[in-house]
């Protein structure tokens, strides 16, 4: 069990600095949030796709597909609830609640898909030295860095704590919703604790390796922006640019549409 | 005079939840250029003492502490743990834990980037340490994908890039497979070298330390013992008193009554035939005829069988390639192999936590596919490596009792298992106490007795003795030797060579997902050659009758088959 996204291979998009795939990530989301109407999602949808399979990061969608095919079935109905429009269809759905529903839907994978899409090209130490070239102090950092390393460690704890308690005879599946809940403590304590004590030794590893020893320190990565940054920078900034013009301009958004 | 590397000073200290002291009243120079062992039984403060020395107590870890450590001259109260990275590296057993980057040359940066140095230089001192570790063509890798040696390794590169004098390996090589073991003594042995780098190293293999200038013992928080470390491990008596595992060779001279106890097989036979010992070939051919008549006897009704077990596991990786095995019942078999080489993948699918990709495993002549785990759990029970993996009652009883009550076994019946069960594994009258305020053999114990109270005929063990000292090790396998004559079949894993040869019947060698051996414990031990290729290594005493043309797995097997003895 391996929950670790980055892929260690060479495409354009890994090679692409760090801060360039950052800032990627954040346009993609200041992109998709403007917008009601599907339709104009579409063309982000699609650069956003662009991306992943130029960055052959298809696969860590295919190995996250039941939770995106859960989002999506939930979404979609989901979404009608908060929503009404003017051309009713059926139960409590409209046409413009649907188109409502199918955007946020959109909304929803297209961030996960574009949080991939940078956990699949940026290693740990870039992303950390990204952000921190884009001005955010390195505990900060740091901290989020360490976050995202905590989860594959995780996983592969209730990973071998549930076959251990497995093979005692827990079995996860039957039962109400309250037995089941009840039957995750004897995996959720041994998670509990044991990441509480590889949290300390980590602690200590990392405190033993002069973690914070003085208030400045170097990186041997290298991070440099070159033209192609440049270029897809500029591309960003007009996609930005467009996007919060038409916004501006009163489109995108689904006439008849009510929202609670 | 050398100056001290560190010199500690009437050291007291406890932590801070507990009532009773770790390290009392501790005193000792370690001088530069040393290679110091410390020793003694688990809950000793032998790793306590460690975090003293880079400052993580009193900094990291708080609580009352009495004395002074000194590294180099500095006082580690006034100098936070960082700062003491450039004189102090430490090297912990966890090997996952202290590894945080995403690749090989990144971990090695990590430490230097702290201290600002800058890139050229780090770049060189990657070179340099990996060079000296050999990883250098591991560079690019992750560090995740690492076998647990090459781990310790980078883990060594990683702090020796700060460039410290002083090196601490905290049971580095505990989790280690015996060629591994080796191979991270040989890095320290090559820092000897260094004039000005001294060595401290904790340790419970005595095998593994005979290089060391010298060995503290450590018994309640005190120096139990100081000395030459040739001359503290020619006392075996003393060394077993105090919990550390005493070396087969000079007990067996000393037993000969040879006034030189030579420590290494090598010398072991140079001594030998200088006092022109002969060993009775026919005592010898009584022995081996008489063990294998014995265990002929127990191959009659086979439980456990394995044809052509194939396992790739999702992201592609195929585990085992075609492995065959077969248990029956009423033995006691080790699994034996490399980290990583498949035997805890092979191991999971004798109680159905993994379904064969390709083969088929039968239980009682029924195919584990058909069964599944919970089925299979009642006739086959697996006892996990971490026995935090699976303990999380507040009570030893709630814990037993979980796997019967899982079951719906009545409660009158259950109860009585759980008597029996914690009985067998020496923790009666603990039915109240809380497993986690246990040490780690009474957990493991714990883990044991909480598996033994579902009643498998057979009991699976992945590295029963890992992590505990050597009476530690003795009482769990002494247990499990008396659950097997109770009936129980026993499977076990370990990397704990002198463990198979006390304990097993028969040994299955795995390596890169195959049975590269099978057969009798002797049997197995006598292929030297081919176990070094699978990263095992018989005990030293062993070795050492394998030299003299005999295989014998202890010093009094070979005592009683001496000649006009």
């Amino acid at each position: 069990m391996n929950i670790d996204f980055y892929l260690d291979i060479d495409t354009v998009i890994h090679r692409f600095d760090g801060r360039t795939k950052i800032i990627l990530f954040l346009a993609s989301f200041l992109a998709l949030v403007l917008f009601e109407d599907p339709l104009y999602i579409l063309p982000i949808a699609l650069l956003i796709l662009l991306q992943n399979f130029l960055a052959r990061a298809w696969m860590n969608i295919w190995r996250i597909r039941f939770l995106l095919f859960l989002l999506t079935f939930t979404s979609i109905i989901m979404w009608n609830l908060f929503a009404s429009g003017e051309t009713h269809l059926f139960w409590f759905v409209d046409l413009e609640s649907l188109l409502y529903s199918i955007a946020r839907t959109m909304l929803i994978l297209l961030m996960i898909i574009s949080g991939l899409n940078l956990l699949s090209t940026t290693r740990n130490e870039e992303l950390v030295l990204g952000m921190i070239k884009l001005g955010l102090p390195y505990r900060v950092g740091f901290a989020i860095s360490t976050s995202l390393r905590m989860v594959p460690t995780i996983s592969t704890s209730i990973h071998t704590i549930s076959q251990a308690q497995r093979s005692r005879g827990l079995d996860l599946e039957g039962g109400g919703i309250l037995e089941r809940l009840r039957k995750f403590i004897p995996i959720l304590i041994p998670v509990f604790i044991s990441t509480i004590r590889d949290t300390n030794v980590f602690g200590m590893a990392l405190e033993s390796k002069g973690f914070g020893a003085r208030d400045d320190r170097t990186y041997y990565l290298e991070m440099n922006m070159d033209r192609s940054d440049h270029l897809v920078l500029a591309f960003c900034l007009l996609i930005i640019g467009i996007s919060l013009y038409l916004e501006f301009a009163g489109y995108g958004d689904i006439a008849g549409l009510t929202k609670f | 005079m050398a100056e001290s590397a560190v010199s500690i000073k009437g050291l007291r200290f406890r932590y801070r939840d507990k009532k009773e002291l770790v390290i009392d009243d501790f005193s000792l120079d370690i001088q530069e250029g040393e290679f110091l062992v410390i020793m003694g039984a688990n809950e000793t403060g032998k790793s306590t003492l460690v975090s003293f020395f880079n400052g993580l107590i009193p900094h990291y870890t708080k609580g009352p502490m009495e004395g002074d450590v000194f590294v180099r001259g500095k006082n580690t109260k006034e100098h936070k743990v960082p700062e003491l990275a450039e004189d102090v590296g430490i090297v912990f057993q966890d090997f996952e834990a202290q590894l945080f980057s995403t690749n090989v040359e990144l971990e090695v940066a990590f430490g230097p980037e702290n201290f600002a140095i800058d890139r050229e230089e780090i770049k060189r001192r990657i070179q340099e340490n990996l060079e000296f570790v050999g990883l250098e063509e591991f560079r690019r890798r992750s560090p995740a994908t690492l076998s647990g040696g090459q781990k310790q390794k980078l883990a060594i590169a990683s702090v020796l890039a700060m460039e410290p004098n002083i090196l601490a390996m905290d049971e580095a090589t505990t989790d280690l497979d015996p060629i591994s073991k080796q191979g991270i003594y040989e890095i320290t042995n090559k820092l000897r070298q260094r004039e000005d780098m001294t060595l401290v190293v904790v340790e419970h293999d005595t095998e593994e330390v005979l290089d060391a200038d010298r060995i503290v013992l450590m018994k309640d928080g005190k120096v139990a013992e100081l000395g030459p470390a040739q001359e503290i491990l020619r006392r075996g008596d003393l060394l077993a008193e105090l919990g550390v595992m005493p070396l087969g060779i000079p007990r067996f001279f000393e037993q000969m009554g040879s006034s030189t106890l030579p420590l290494t097989p090598e010398d072991g036979k140079k001594i030998f035939e200088k006092e022109n010992w002969k060993i009775s070939d026919s005592l010898y051919r009584n022995l081996v005829e008489k063990e294998q008549d014995e265990l002929s006897q127990k191959k009659h009704e086979p439980i456990i069988q394995v044809r052509g077990l194939k396992h790739t596991y999702p992201n592609g990786v195929e585990a085992l390639s075609g492995t065959d095995l077969d248990i029956y019942k009423g033995e006691i078999v080790a699994i034996v192999g490399q980290n990583g080489s498949g035997k805890t993948t092979l191991a999971k699918h004798l109680n159905a936590l993994l379904i064969p990709t390709e083969g088929e495993v039968e239980i009682y002549g029924k195919t584990t596919a058909e069964q599944g785990v919970f089925e299979i759990g009642k006739k086959v029970g697996y006892v996990f490596q971490n026995p935090d993996h699976q303990i999380f009652s507040e009570r030893v009883y709630d814990e037993v009792i979980y796997g019967p009550r899982l079951r719906n076994v009545p409660d009158d019946e259950a109860e009585k298992r759980v008597k029996e069960s914690l009985k067998a594994v020496g923790l009666e009258g603990f039915e109240d106490a809380d497993p986690f305020s246990l040490t780690k053999s009474g957990r493991q114990r714990v883990a044991v007795a909480s598996v033994l109270s579902i009643r498998p005929d057979v009991l699976i063990l992945d590295e029963p003795t890992t992590g505990l000292d050597y009476d530690g090790q003795r009482g769990m396998m002494d247990m499990v030797v008396e659950l097997n004559k109770q009936g129980s079949t026993i499977i076990f894993i370990t990397h704990h060579m002198w463990v198979v040869a006390a304990y097993a019947d028969r040994v299955y060698v795995v390596k890169d997902g195959k049975i590269l051996l099978e057969g009798l414990t002797r049997e197995i031990f006598a292929e030297e050659k081919i176990l070094k290729d699978s990263f095992l290594r018989p005990p030293h005493f062993v070795q050492f009758s394998n030299l003299l043309g005999k295989t014998f797995l202890s010093d009094s097997e070979m005592i009683s088959c001496m000649e006009g003895k």
